[in-house]
């Protein structure tokens, strides 16, 4: 037995890490959790029109893209520069599979996950190898080459083959969706359900053994090997997660906007989600909320009021900047914190000019 | 589909590519070379290399265009934009990361990359057909070899790919600066200690890096097209260069652009692989890294580089 299985073995039992201990205030959390999102899949729909309920299906798919990225950047301390391109194959897995099967639409929701993490998974195991900023630049050279197949491969279109694209095809047949969700509303409701599921998928990781190797790995690598920690195993396993999560948010992607082109998939889009994963927060669960509702309804709302989307692009790159210098936790940390500033700001000024007038005769 | 049975071209057929190849791979070394020398001195990786050389060229063909300037006065105005905007960022940004990860520094740059494309995109609006672009006089002027029609431009970007690789060389060598740029890149705070003012030296680099930015902008939009998102994202090319050299050799970065240039230029003509030429440079930089990471399991404490 080597020393590091040993230390794996010897586990060191502190108060806290008893499995049945729940964390104080745990159960209203989630009862609010699951209110708010019980008024997410039950009132929105009803309240807003359609153009901003398809932008809303959009955020629950980025939210779940932007999860995935979190794990990565987050947890592991991995930078991936080529999570769209891992959209773009989980959209093209689900909508082949769509066109050359009728499996149910969760089913083809599931393999195009699986199929997504065995490639994702294939590429993280050589990449392992490298770290920091060559893990970085080997993503964004991989997201390239992937852009450059899928322009000349193009999306399944329902032709026949290996990549279902038929050129001369007249009138293409949309991507199919699940029988239960076939209008927009319904399928909104549907996509943030596949999104909640994600969601706890990830937190469970998160909550048990491997989100605490993963933070060890975060803090040092040689510390966490040390230790006893299997760090191959874990930083695979991460990526694994994170390829899965994105390729059934890509599926659930391929079935909200029912025709896809490879145009749609951009070098460019990997660089503006790992922007807004790290404003919105990278450390946190609701940052990747955050982050999908910046990446799609803010884009929405500024169409929709006539202004043009580049300045989000603009913001997001100051963002980045600001986040890297003065805010590594993100906006889902620091909004909250600077409005408590403010109000201790605001209060303490009231409390003086109250003692100023109080004083004054 | 990939069709495995190469229908080889003639040698006829090849040469001009080979031409464009060996231009292109003379822009890829110039800018592989100036990304090395910052991110030797500083340890950033400017990847918004591309996206300021985009954006001079489009203040340059405002300038001809609109305003009628004089050419050669308008590529200065885009040389000099270069390296000022690279050195603004490097003072106020390459300074307060100055002691962080080079990934949170390249990171970094990722964040003016997309200020510069939003600016582009809000001040030259990609209007459907009416496309921009630049063409130096030097177009018009060459000379031809057996059969090939080459360009003095063609010539022009070998010449300053390899001009600039000589100089770096002998520069990092010989010149005072130049040494203080390598004390750097072995320790910072060593080299501070030893009373080389760091700041300025740091600041040179950006200069630099950002005078080169805004040359091979000019070159790459008159060789390629002048698109903000192409000549953007054309950095990743130069930037494959560099990582083949393991981020460190001047000469490495050099052949490794010129062979990029020719292979991505050279499998235009093979009708199964014409459709993927521009991966070349993702797969010949995956593959190195990947060949020359093979023994590495874990890095330990300090960064690799």
């Amino acid at each position: 037995v080597s020393t590091a299985e040993l230390a794996t073995e010897t586990k060191p039992s502190s108060p806290s890490s008893s499995p049945r201990r729940v964390e104080r205030g745990f159960y209203t959390r989630a009862v609010i959790i699951a209110v708010a999102l019980l008024l997410v899949i039950i009132a929105l729909p009803q309240i807003l029109s359609l153009y901003y309920i398809d932008a809303m299906t959009q955020v629950a798919v980025y939210s779940v893209v932007a999860l995935g990225l979190g794990v990565l950047v987050g947890r592991v301390g991995l930078i991936s520069l080529g999570q769209a391109a891992v959209l773009a194959i989980g959209a093209w897995v689900a909508a082949r599979l769509l066109f050359a099967t009728s499996l149910p639409y969760e089913v083809v929701l599931l393999l195009s996950g699986i199929i997504t993490m065995a490639l994702g998974t294939l590429v993280g195991l050589p990449a392992l190898r490298m770290r920091g900023l060559y893990l970085a630049l080997i993503t964004l050279m991989l997201a390239g080459a992937i852009t450059v197949v899928l322009a000349s491969l193009n999306f399944p279109n329902g032709g026949h083959g290996f990549s279902g694209y038929n050129g001369a095809l007249l009138h293409i047949p949309p991507i199919r969706r699940p029988g239960i969700a076939t209008t927009d509303p319904a399928y909104f409701r549907y996509s943030v359900i596949a999104a909640v599921i994600m969601f706890l998928i990830v937190l469970i990781h998160v909550r048990t053994k491997p989100g605490r190797a993963w933070a060890a790995i975060r803090q040092s690598e040689p510390a966490a090997l040390a230790a006893g920690i299997n760090t191959t195993l874990y930083k695979l396993w991460a990526f694994a997660l994170a390829s899965f999560v994105t390729g059934v948010a890509g599926g659930v992607y391929a079935g909200a906007v029912r025709y896809l082109y490879s145009i749609d998939f951009q070098t460019q889009d990997s660089i503006t989600l790992l922007a807004v994963v790290l404003m919105g927060g990278a450390y946190s669960i609701w940052g990747a909320i955050v982050a999908g509702l910046f990446l799609q309804l803010l884009p929405a709302i500024l169409n929709d009021v006539g202004v043009s989307p580049d300045w989000l692009v603009i913001l997001f790159g100051i963002g980045v900047l600001q986040v890297l210098t003065t805010a590594p936790t993100g906006i889902v940390d620091q909004l909250p914190r600077d409005i408590a500033r403010l109000v201790r700001f605001i209060s303490g000024a009231s409390r003086r000019s109250a003692a100023n007038q109080g004083s004054a005769p | 589909m990939i069709h495995l049975a190469l229908s080889l071209p003639s040698w006829q057929d090849e040469q001009p590519f080979l031409v464009t190849g060996l231009a292109l791979g003379g822009v890829y070394a110039l800018s592989g070379v100036g990304m090395i020398v910052l991110f030797r001195t500083t340890g950033v990786l400017n990847l918004s290399f591309g996206a300021v050389g985009a954006f001079g060229a489009l203040i340059s063909w405002q300038l001809i265009t609109k305003s009628h300037m004089n050419q050669w006065l308008a590529y200065l105005v885009c040389v000099l934009f270069g390296g000022v905007i690279t050195l603004a960022y490097g003072m106020v940004f390459g300074r307060s990361l100055s002691g962080r990860d080079p990934l949170v520094k390249t990171t970094a740059t990722l964040g003016l990359t997309l200020i510069l494309l939003g600016v582009m995109d809000l001040l030259w609006t990609s209007n459907g057909g009416a496309s921009r672009s630049i063409s130096l006089p030097t177009d018009n002027h060459g000379f031809t070899v057996g059969q090939i029609q080459v360009t003095t431009t063609d010539v022009i970007a070998l010449a300053v790919g390899i001009v600039i690789t000589v100089i770096t060389t002998a520069f990092l060598r010989y010149s005072k600066l130049g040494t203080a740029m390598r004390a750097m890149a072995n320790d910072r705070e060593i080299t501070a200690t030893l009373g080389v003012p760091v700041r300025r030296v740091e600041a040179s680099a950006w200069f630099g890096c950002g005078i080169v930015a805004g040359m091979s902008g000019i070159l790459l939009a008159d060789l390629v097209a002048l698109d903000a998102t192409t000549l953007t994202f054309l950095v990743i090319s130069s930037l494959a260069a560099a990582l083949i050299a393991r981020l460190s050799s001047i000469w490495g970065t050099f052949i490794a652009a010129i062979v990029i240039g020719v292979v991505d230029a050279g499998v235009t003509p093979i009708a199964s692989l014409t459709n993927y030429r521009d991966m070349t440079p993702f797969v010949l930089a995956a593959a190195a890294l990947l060949f020359l990471n093979r023994r590495r399991v874990l890095s330990l404490a300090r960064q690799e580089f």
